[in-house]
């Protein structure tokens, strides 16, 4: 189940995420910004796979760190995932390997991931963050 | 916030005084009519505007355009002004598409000679200016000379033939920012922004074709060779990934050593560092970099209008020869000298969705246009009017000579998208006599005019504020978009 809603902004697009804990909340911050990117993030096929390794000095810039790759690879080569499997999770470090494919046209251009009211805070269910993208 | 929160000083000015939070450093002030002040009511962007007055080495008050709207860190239509040398420099307040602009072009056609040919032009234009999500341009650069282009800005352009000197004669600061550094810039914006140059991007970027619709002011209106019923050209583009990671870059980079000037902020996108600090230099020194990459971007995109005129219309018409109006930045930090309460201070102004707005005897202004202040370029909402103002008396005593950038949002992108269809849009505006060219039809909804405020009225506020002054209104006949 999703565990990402697409809140309103005026000017640009914002993504509330929950994860039972870090490596869930990160996993789920890549889906939810991945679905904005192409109209079916289900018909991309796994054709891709990529590793990646971040180290950071917080669990925010950890999270912005890991989209803004994402965001990264979308506009520089068309590639969009839909498989992440997270390994070696702390709040300062992540091992991730990745798969999905080359979209023909990205419906969304996400320009960057800001700090903008940026916190990771505990819920009864675990972590929540909303994180606000420019486009 | 409420609207019991602030004071109207002045029929176009509310004032949040100081005392409304206790991490204000200044007061914060925002221009508007009562329509406008509600609007602004609508979502977060006051709250964000009394951030902005927390800014370290703010001075005077932290401002707000007509046109303000919510956005991360610093609202849409933000302008704040930090004293040197230790007043902060952000920059999450320049915001990612540093040095976003519009440039205006003229013609010597008028609306019926054009008519004709404008569908083609639309098409001519939309084929030679590649737009939409991380498409690149025809001019492929090496590392090396994107260094150079960066550095150099207009004068690149100038040498490879892109541009005029009367091109960056009106352009602000000669289309090239000095102390540009390229060693500040990283590998990965280089690797966004090589093939990048003389593209559109996506978002709320266009080229329009326009018709002047009106001139308010004869002499300024002349100066700029506008007339009734002339086919003139904007472009709305900014600095492209290689901007925006620059942004990211130093967005980062100042989250770490925050701390070490002993700063704390409300919202950590308003991160920032002294600007006499190592990483205020570097990352001024890279904004240098990211704001000549889109003076450039813009330049190359006016060769390509060019080229599409000289295409449609070689042969058709009497004169098809495309000149500048002028070309300014909305989204930027810059030095600059103003008087403050009596006093001659060098501050960093941040304006985030606002313009430069100098007015008449600056000497940094092209000499055609000094007695009459700094032309201002305010693109509408698509399918609406845009216009072309002057800068003022009036905008250099009150807000560090700025004014307002363009509509402003009332709707998100989701909202809009959900009340709009891309294709009836396209029709409708097809139905208005706008020849359209979209790349995404989702993009257009995204972009309807629905979702902003009327432009009208913004501009009657700063006109009657006294921030600028009206010298023509544009009316659009071809649209082209990402």
């Amino acid at each position: 189940m999703a565990k990402f809603e697409v809140l309103d902004h005026t000017a640009d697009w914002a993504l509330r995420v929950n994860g039972r804990n870090l490596a869930e909340l990160l996993e789920q911050a890549a889906l939810g910004m991945s679905s904005l990117l192409v109209p079916d993030l289900t018909a991309v096929s796994p054709t891709t796979t990529r590793h990646i390794h971040l180290d950071a000095f917080d669990a925010e810039t950890l999270l912005v760190d890991w989209l803004t790759e994402l965001a990264y690879l979308a506009e520089t080569e068309q590639l969009v995932f839909n498989q992440f499997q997270l390994t070696n999770v702390t709040p300062t470090h992540l091992d991730a390997t990745i798969r999905g494919g080359r979209v023909p046209e990205l419906q969304k251009h996400i320009k960057a991931v800001t700090y903008h009211d940026l916190q990771i805070i505990h819920t009864d269910n675990g972590l929540e963050a909303t994180i606000v993208f420019d486009v | 916030m409420k609207s019991s929160d602030f004071n109207r000083i002045s029929p176009y000015i509310y004032e949040i005084p100081k005392e409304f939070r206790p991490d204000m450093r200044v007061p914060a002030r925002f221009y508007a009519d009562r329509q406008l002040m509600e609007a602004a009511l609508g979502d977060k962007c006051l709250d964000q505007l009394v951030n902005t007055a927390t800014l370290p080495g703010v001075v005077k008050y932290a401002l707000a355009m007509p046109d303000i709207h919510q956005g991360y860190g610093f609202p849409i239509g933000g302008v704040v002004a930090t004293a040197l040398p230790d007043g902060v420099i952000s920059p999450g307040g320049v915001g990612y598409d540093i040095n976003c602009g519009v440039r205006l072009l003229a013609t010597h056609l008028h609306h019926e000679e054009a008519a004709p040919w404008l569908g083609d032009l639309a098409s001519a234009i939309q084929v030679n200016c590649p737009s939409g999500v991380g498409r690149g341009g025809s001019i492929k650069l090496s590392q090396k000379e994107l260094d150079k282009l960066v550095e150099e800005g207009g004068q690149w352009a100038l040498k490879k033939g892109y541009a005029t000197e009367m091109d960056l004669a009106r352009t602000e600061e000669n289309g090239r920012l000095e102390g540009a550094d390229a060693s500040k810039v990283s590998e990965r914006a280089k690797k966004r922004g090589r093939d990048q140059i003389g593209t559109l991007g996506a978002g709320n970027h266009f080229i329009e074709i326009d018709i002047v619709d009106e001139i308010f002011d004869e002499t300024a209106a002349s100066r700029m060779g506008l007339f009734p019923g002339q086919i003139v050209i904007q472009i709305h583009c900014g600095s492209r990934g290689f901007g925006h990671q620059i942004c990211t870059d130093y967005v980062r980079r100042f989250q770490q050593v925050i701390h070490k000037y002993g700063i704390t902020l409300p919202d950590r996108e308003l991160v920032c560092a002294p600007l006499s600090s190592p990483e205020g230099q570097d990352y001024l020194a890279a904004m240098k970099a990211a704001a000549n990459f889109a003076f450039v971007n813009r330049q190359v995109l006016t060769h390509h209008i060019r080229r599409s005129f000289e295409q449609v219309l070689a042969g058709k018409v009497k004169n098809h020869h495309v000149y500048q109006v002028y070309d300014i930045a909305h989204n930027m930090a810059k030095i600059e000298e103003h008087e403050i309460d009596g006093r001659k201070m060098r501050l960093c102004v941040h304006r985030k969705g606002a313009t430069r707005a100098f007015g008449p005897g600056s000497d940094v202004l092209p000499p055609e246009y000094r007695d009459i202040g700094q032309p201002v370029l305010v693109p509408g909402s698509m399918g609406t009017a845009s216009w072309v103002l002057v800068g003022t008396e009036g905008s250099m005593a009150q807000s560090f000579g700025s004014t307002c950038h363009g509509a402003g949002r009332t709707m998100s992108r989701r909202r809009a998208k959900k009340t709009v269809h891309g294709s009836e849009l396209r029709q409708q505006l097809e139905s208005e006599g706008i020849h359209v060219r979209a790349g995404s039809m989702a993009g257009l909804a995204e972009e309807a005019p629905i979702a902003y405020k009327d432009v009208d009225r913004v501009i009657e506020v700063v006109h009657g504020a006294g921030i600028a002054r009206k010298v023509a209104r544009l009316v659009p006949v071809g649209v082209i978009k990402g």
